[in-house]
Parts: structure tokens; sequence; C-alpha cells
């Protein structure tokens, strides 16, 4: 996929200023279009303002925890991708994230490449369940 | 599988002969482009979320062979990352074939759950008390306060021996602290996220753990049950304040075969207005960096070990040290080592000084047999406020025997009492007053192990001549060779490498993470009493200590053989003496986390759904992951086919290729497999856009088939005799097993089914720029010839891949090769090799009882390969 295709725009939700930032920059650098948030509301915010088309939402964090933002988020647009992260491998905590309807599941640490590759794939999921929507709407 | 594809794709045949499937109008048409591209999407999916699963069954495979330390979070990240990929592949089979396959889940669910419960299976702590005095301590309570507690209540209670009052923190209070505030889920959190086992920072996450401990605050009911327990202990003091030694009692430590020795922290002589300071350096010792590498070389899972503290009245010894009851480098010696020295035992078990060795008969009169007096130049006394220091010996005292044979004997008989009461070999830890009474600090299983030695025949004096150091302490038997490597200070053992002699000055605790590492270790100083000797004899690594100027006269780089028995260094390999090598022990083997991945595995990793023609090949009857994913893996495949034919949509449908002339090749092309919309019969080669199958072709067409091998009249014979008994391998019998390939293809994606000659072989690959997701997966079975001539094939088909990077096995006569994870340039390389081979093996079978032939093939063949790749 070309650096042009891939001009999308992800969001990238976690408190840990460090990993937030460096992920961020790495995802630039790769022809993303980056917004960061810190927390879950102020993601919930930048959805509502300017929704992106895949977040990637960590989902331990102070104040509204991930699965309530992912909640939040679909609520706001329900065909808006999300890739959850995690520092935690509790094997309940991913299948019940998974059946919420999470599209991918990474276990924190993240290699750079496979974020990308599950960014991309979302990105082509939301654009194939949209046309087939607007397909099942005319 | 192959057959469902044949008849499928001979039925796209038919049906792909107009540009659109009459009565279908242009939206039906859109709808069911969209509707195949999503599935084929879930299709890509599901085939990198299968690749993610068998590496992880591999990398769980790799880690049961045990020669590898792993710890609990590798059991836990495996099996989430392997049950989230089955999970997935399921919600896209369900996008493939909605509805049809319902069952999965509730397969996925029942497999779920077992392994859950094993994961989730944790011992419940019955007994909730905090604290309880020593006076109450049985070794019936090792799992509420440690071992090291419970032997000592042991000792004091049932043997009637002298140990200091105290009390130990149980088990309850370690869980009600670490559970206070979340502090247990937030250590878990920070493994985690430290990495894999081999990559983790071990320096980083374990100062992070500790100053979470630190910075937590003390539960007041723990507070107040010491405040209970220390206020009992001052009343029956005369009210005068007592000074204490806070000592680990951790789970598992002080085990039989596992000794954590010197892994914890141990603090002396402290006030109790200090006390929950230490308590809290104690508890955040189990995240010390040589505790972590120690539970993870070992096994230990860390939610196992509650780290219990043992608080004991501190006693101002003027002597002290520890007595092996018998010698723990010889299982056949009885005697008694009494190792002791000047002060508190510290000095012995910390090994930075030289102490005095007695050995002990034990005959009535309990005979000293030997007496090793040596210059202690060092001890450890209290302070007069709190703490310990190693101050210098005067001269006198120094070469003085630091126990009177009177003490000597009475030593020996509290060891031989405490053995008998154990009924097994012990390691204890004494201290004697200054009004000369023996105190009992802590006893231990003794690890011992048989004494090898080398016979007469061995003449070590043709080595003379290398000989670079005599005279140590044989502290750990064995023979090993490495290259020197002198640490001195601790950030050395960031640039320890793996296999090298480890040479310190001092044998300290500290350096026991790089004993593991290590091929054999030397120190200047230290005895056989110390915790670096115990860490060297548990993990097998020969040691010898006690070697003056080894520092000095070893140099970093060189190659030199230690014998630890001789006590000896050489320079060079020294092979003779390495002959003489014990095996390394496995310690993973049977280990409570080998245990725990053993037990998950087997709802992991066993196939039970093999031939996708059984009846019994059904969603509900997967057992474990591997079935789903196979099951999984095959239908989809079915599913992408059956497109087509379920929806009347040609598009859909294969063509047949046209290379030269119309050739036995079907393609289905999935997505962007061709350079643009292909109508009609036929595809051209160059219309093909697919780079696995591209790369195949290239391999399949770079050198022309010589034909079939010329026949030896055994192999002959064989296909005669199979033809009659298999109308399929009769030339001119109409057969369904005549030679037909089909491909399913998109731009990095391909899939082959072929039939060439009389074998069967698929061929799956994903080619694209994300290295990571690439793979190449190759299956063959059959022949014509007869079972011996097709299995030796087979070896020979599995004898080539493997010399160029494939991971393969053989089942039966089914030939299973993959390799994956690799870039785009080398797994074309690969796909070209199978395309060669696809090809070039046609009717080898024939020739496998010729070994001449099979050498000349096997030379074609590589040659060949070889001339292929760049």
């Amino acid at each position: 996929m070309d650096k042009k295709q891939r001009e999308f725009k992800v969001l990238l939700v976690d408190d840990e200023d460090v990993f937030r930032e460096a992920t961020a920059r790495q995802l630039s650098v790769r022809g993303f279009i980056v917004l960061t948030a810190a927390s879950g509301e102020a993601a919930v915010e930048l959805v509502r303002n300017d929704p992106p088309e895949v977040v990637v939402l960590d989902q331990q964090m102070p104040g509204m925890h991930g699965s309530d933002t992912f909640i939040e988020i679909k609520k706001l647009d329900p065909l808006i991708e999300v890739i959850m992260l995690t520092g935690n491998t509790s094997v309940d905590n991913a299948i019940e994230l998974m059946q919420m309807g999470t599209f991918d599941y990474l276990m924190k640490p993240i290699n750079i490449d496979e974020l990308l590759y599950k960014i991309e794939d979302a990105y082509t999921r939301k654009k194939l369940n949209e046309k087939q929507q607007r397909e099942a709407g005319q | 599988m192959l057959k469902k594809l044949a008849a499928f794709s001979k039925k796209f045949f038919f049906l792909n002969q107009e540009e659109h499937d009459p009565g279908l109008e242009a939206e039906e048409v859109d709808a069911l482009r969209l509707t195949f591209k999503s599935r084929y999407h879930s299709f890509k999916l599901l085939l990198a979320a299968n690749t993610r699963i068998l590496e992880g069954m591999a990398d769980i495979e790799r880690a049961l062979q045990g020669n590898e330390s792993f710890s609990m979070s590798f059991v836990q990240t495996h099996c989430t990352a392997i049950s989230v990929n089955v999970f997935r592949m399921i919600n896209d089979m369900e996008n493939i074939a909605p509805g049809k396959y319902t069952a999965l889940k509730d397969s996925f669910v029942a497999i779920q759950k077992r392994i859950d419960a094993l994961l989730g299976a944790r011992k419940k702590i019955v007994d909730r008390r905090l604290v309880i005095p020593l006076e109450a301590l049985n070794s019936d309570m090792t799992d509420l306060v440690g071992g090291k507690m419970a032997n000592l209540g042991d000792i004091k209670n049932r043997l009637q021996m002298n140990v200091p009052p105290g009390f130990a923190i149980t088990a309850a209070a370690h869980e009600l602290f670490m559970q206070a505030d979340g502090l247990q889920r937030e250590i878990d959190r920070l493994f985690q996220v430290a990495g894999s086992d081999e990559d983790r920072n071990l320096d980083l996450v374990s100062s992070q753990i500790r100053q979470l401990i630190m910075a937590a605050e003390v539960p007041e009911a723990i507070y107040l049950a010491v405040v209970d327990a220390y206020s009992a202990m001052k009343a029956a003091n005369q009210d005068q304040e007592i000074r204490m030694a806070v000592r680990s009692s951790a789970f598992g430590e002080d085990a039989a075969n596992s000794s954590f020795a010197g892994q914890y922290r141990s603090e002396l002589n402290v006030g109790f207005s200090q006390f929950f300071y230490y308590y809290k350096q104690v508890m955040a010792s189990k995240y010390s960096v040589q505790a972590i590498a120690y539970k993870l070389s070992r096994g230990f899972r860390d939610e196992d070990i509650a780290m219990c503290v043992g608080c004991l009245a501190m006693i101002d010894a003027i002597a002290g040290g520890v007595i092996y009851t018998r010698n723990p480098l010889d299982s056949k010696d009885e005697a008694i080592y009494i190792n002791s020295t000047w002060g508190l035992p510290k000095a012995v078990v910390d090994g930075n000084d030289l102490c005095d060795l007695f050995v002990v008969c034990r005959d009535d009169d309990l005979t000293i047999l030997r007496r090793e007096v040596q210059r202690k130049g060092f001890q450890v006394v209290c302070l007069e406020g709190e703490g310990c220091i190693r101050t210098e010996t005067d001269d006198d005292l120094a070469v003085k025997p630091s126990l009177t044979d009177r003490q000597i004997r009475e030593l020996a008989d509290h060891a031989i009492r405490i053995e008998q009461y154990y009924e097994t070999s012990q390691d204890i830890e004494w201290a004697i007053d200054v009004e000369g009474n023996v105190f009992i600090l802590q006893s231990r299983p003794l690890q011992q192990m048989e004494a090898v030695l080398p016979g007469p025949e061995l003449d070590l004096k043709r080595f003379e001549a290398s000989l670079i150091v005599e005279g140590g302490i044989n502290a750990s038997p064995g023979v090993a060779c490495g290259k020197v490597f002198k640490v001195a200070k601790k950030v050395d053992i960031l640039q320890f490498p793996e296999g090298a002699v480890l040479v310190v000055d001092q044998a300290l605790p500290t350096w026991a993470p790089l004993v593991a590492r290590a091929a054999a270790v030397v120190s200047e100083q230290g005895g056989f009493a110390g915790h670096l000797a115990n860490v060297a004899r548990e993990f097998g690594i020969p040691a010898i200590f006690g070697v003056k100027g080894a520092m000095a006269r070893m140099h970093n780089g060189d190659a030199v053989t230690v014998a630890a028995d001789l006590g000896r260094v050489y320079l060079g390999n020294i092979g003779p003496l390495l002959e003489w090598t014990r095996p390394e022990p496995k310690l993973m083997l049977g280990s409570p986390v080998y245990e725990s991945l053993a037990e998950v595995s087997r709802h992991i990793i066993p196939l039970h759904l093999l031939d996708p023609e059984a009846r019994d090949f059904q969603p509900q009857n997967c057992r474990t992951f591997h079935d789903i994913t196979r099951f999984i893996h095959e239908k989809s495949v079915v599913e992408m086919f059956n497109f087509g034919k379920d929806h009347s949509f040609s598009e859909r449908s294969s063509k047949q290729l046209h290379y030269r002339v119309p050739m036995n090749w079907w393609i289905l092309n999935l997505d962007d497999g061709f350079t643009h919309e292909i109508h009609g019969k036929y595809v051209k080669l160059d219309e093909i856009a697919s780079i696995p199958m591209l790369a195949f072709w290239e391999g399949f067409a770079a050198i022309p088939w010589d034909g079939p091998p010329a026949l030896d009249g055994k192999g002959m014979t064989s296909i005669m005799f199979r033809s009659t008994m298999n109308t399929a391998l009769v030339a001119g019998v109409k057969s369904k097993y005549a030679d037909r390939n089909y491909f399913m293809i998109s731009r990095n994606y391909c899939t082959l089914s072929s039939r060439l000659g009389y074998h069967f072989s698929t061929m799956e690959a994903m080619v694209s720029e994300r290295s990571g997701e690439n793979y190449l997966g190759f299956k063959f079975k059959g022949g014509a010839a007869d079972f011996e001539r097709c299995l030796g094939r087979i070896h020979f088909i599995r004898e080539i891949l493997e010399r160029y990077g494939f991971r393969a096995t053989i089942n039966g006569d089914n030939l299973n090769a993959r390799i994956e994870g690799h870039d785009m340039a080398y797994m074309i390389g690969r796909l070209k090799i199978l395309g060669y081979l696809t090809l070039h093996t046609r009717q080898l079978d024939m020739i496998m009882g010729n070994s001449a032939l099979v050498g000349y093939y096997m030379n074609k063949l590589t040659r060949d390969i070889d001339s292929l790749l760049p």
C-alpha cells in the first residue's frame, strides 16, 4: 500500500506519554494522519468533533477505562474500527473485547509493523462495511 | 479437499462461458462483487491469524523441549494470543460463510473454559492469620509461613534446640499486601509490557516493581498484628527493645533441589522503628534481578510464590557458619562438613571471604577428621546502633580456629539430630553467642551430587604445560570450557557473553544471574558453602572457589578448560578432560511453569481432525484449537471456491491457463490476481499478476523435465503390481485423478492443488511487503510405486526442503513443510524451489530403491535449484 492510500486518520489513545508520542511519530512516518488523546474522555470528544477511520485504544487508563471508551466511540459511529492495546494478558478480557466487536487485540509491547498491518486491515474492513451498508440502504 | 476443489472447479469451468450470468442485474453483479471482496478480505485476515497461531504453537513446542527457560508470562501471552487469533478466525469464517459453522463457537468456548481453569487454578489460603509466633510454628505450615520459618518452628518446638525468639508474617499477609491498591495487577502489567523473556530489560522492570512495593502502604491489619507480636517479644525481654533479623521465608525457597540461595533480601540488626521499611525491602526482593532471573531459569510461577517474612531476635554472634550434614559434592561421603568464621555467618554464605572447614566423622566420639583453618581476614559484626559491618579481624584472631573442639562436636551433634528428624541431609545455618550458646538460624534440604572422578587411565601430566591455575576448592563439580570473562562491577553483567567462563574476585550472590549463562565459574574468594556455590551446583555449572591470583592469571578472551573436581584451570580446550563433562540438567522439566504450559498445550496443539473427507470432520468435533484452525482453513478455501457456484456468479469462477497451448491448470482469481478483468475461457501467463504464482511458475518452467527416470526392474515391477490394484494408475483409464491443477490467486496470495503424475500436492503462499505475515506451506502425498518407495521420495524431498530453510515433518506418507516470516525476495526464491520440485520430482519414487540414482538426482536437483536462486 503506498503512502497516498494511507492518508487517513488514525486516533491513538494512551495515557502513557512516552508510548503515545513515540508510536504516533512512527505511524506518522509511515504516512498516517495521527491524532492523539491521553484519556478516554479526550478520545470520545475527538471522535465527536473530528471522527477518525480507525482508533487504537489502550485498555488500562485512569478515568474512563478503555472498554467504556470503546462503547462510547461505537455509540457515536458504529463503523469506526477499534484496535485494543493492552498490557494485560488475561484471555477472558481479550475474548470479551473481541465479542464486543473490537477489530483486533494487541498485547504490549507492540511490534510497530504488526500495528501498522492491523490499522490497514481495519481501514479496509471499515471501507467495505461502509459500502455494504450503503448498498443495503439503497 | 483436493477432490472437492477438483469438482468445484470443473463446474466453474463449464459456467465460465459468458461475461455475466444471465438473469443477474447490474446492481446484483455489483453487490456480488462487493460481497466477494468482503469475504476475500476476511479470508486474508483468517490466513494471517492462522499463521500467527501456527507460529505460537511452534513456540510452545520449542519451549516444551525444556532446554530454554520461560516464565508464566510466556505461557499467558502465548495462550491469549492463540485464543484471540482462533476467535478471530471463527469471526472471519462467519463472514465468509454466514450461519454455516456456528458450532465452532461452542467448541471454542468449551476449549477456552478448560484452558482458563488450568491457568486460573491457584492455591487458596485458608488460614487468614497475618502473623504467627515461632512457638506456634511447625513444618506442616509451609504453605502458611514458607519453608524457612516452618522448619525453624520444628527445630525450636519439636527438637527443643535454641532458635532466637520471633514470629512469621504469613502468606495471607503477603496476599493482603499485594492486593491492596491493585499492586499485583500493576506488577503483572509491568512484566508483560517489559516484553518477552529474552528481550526484557530485567534491571528496569525489577527497579520499577521494587519502587512500587516500597512506595506502597503496609495495610493496617498487618501493621497492628506485627506490633502485637513484637510487643509480646518485648514483654518477655523485660520490656527491653529487641533488634531483629528480618528474613525472607518465601514459598519454594529452601525446598529440595531449588535453593533460591541468596536471591532474596535479609536484613540484620534492625530496630523496630525501621521494621516496616525493611519488611517492604524483603517483600520487594522477590523482584530483585537475581530472583527474577532465578525464577525464570527454574520455571517458578510468580503467582505461586508468597513472600512470607521471618522476624527473629538478632544474635550477636562471636562465630557462625554453615553445616552440611553430608558432602554436597559426593553423595557417598557421610562425614559432616562444618564451615565456620568469626562473627555472623553472613561472611560464609555471602562467599566473599575464606572460612574454616572442620570435617567430622559420625562415630560415637564424633572424631574430627580434618581441620582446614584459613586466615579469616574479615568478619561481619553487629553495629552498636543498627545494621552490620564487615570489619578486619585482628591478625592473631584471624589465623586461629573459629571453633573449639567441644563446639565442633556440639554442632555435629545438632546436625545429626536435625538430619535424623528430617530423614534427609541438611544445610544448616548456625551462630554461637557470647555465652557460647548454639543457635540454629535455618535448616533446609542439602543438594547432593554424585562424585565423578577421572579414571586412573587419564594421565593428567600430559596437560601440565597448559595449567594456569591450581589449588582451588571444588565448589561445584564438572568440566567445561569457554572464554574467560572477568566481572568486577555490576555493569560488567550486561556484557557477559553466553557460555563464557565467569572469573570474579569474590563469590557474591550478586553474580548468581550470570551462573546459568556461564560455562564455569572461578572465584578468588569463597568456599563451597556460599550461596553462589549452591547456585552453581543447582545449575550443574562447574565452579572453583578460593583460587588465589585467578584474576591476574586468567585473561579476558582466552579459551580455558575448568576442571572443578581437580581444582584446576587449563589454557585451551583440553579434549580428554571435556569427555568427563556431566550432562546439563534440564531445569525446566517438571517445574510449575513447565507443567502449566504442558497442560494447556494439550488443549491447543494436538490435531484430531486429520481427514477432511472423513465423516467426523465437523465443527462440533474440534477438541483443540488446532482442530478449529485446521477445520476453518480447510473450509474457508472450499467456501471461497464455492462462491461462484453458490451465487451463480461466473465472474468468480476459474479460467484455464494458456501457456503456449491450453494447459491442465485452472485459475480462480480471488481479487487482484489478474492484470485486468478476464472475460472468456482462457487466461494467459502475462495476464497473471499474482506474485507467488508467478514465482512458482518461474521455478516450474525454468528447466525442462528430462522425462521419467530410467527405471530399474524392481521399480517397474512395483508400478505394474500397484496398477493392477489401482486402475487410476493405468494410462488411458479415465479417472477422477487425471492430471489437474487448480490455483486460487490474488496479487499476494496463491494456493495450488495439484496432481502431477501419481502424487498430490498442495501449496499455499502469502507473499507481500508484510514480511511478518509471509508464509509458504507445502504438502505432498502419494506416488505410483509401493509405499516404501513413495516414502523414500518424501524423505528425499524433505531433505532438499530442509537444505533450503523449510521446516518439514513427515506423518505416514504425508510430507508437511512450512516457512514463514521472511521478506519477499526470500519467499519468491522458495516458491521457485517448490515450482521446480513439483515438476522434477515426478516419478522419482520409482528409483528410490537405487542408491546410486538417488545420489545422482539429489546432486542434479540441488545444482538446478542453486542456479534458480539469486
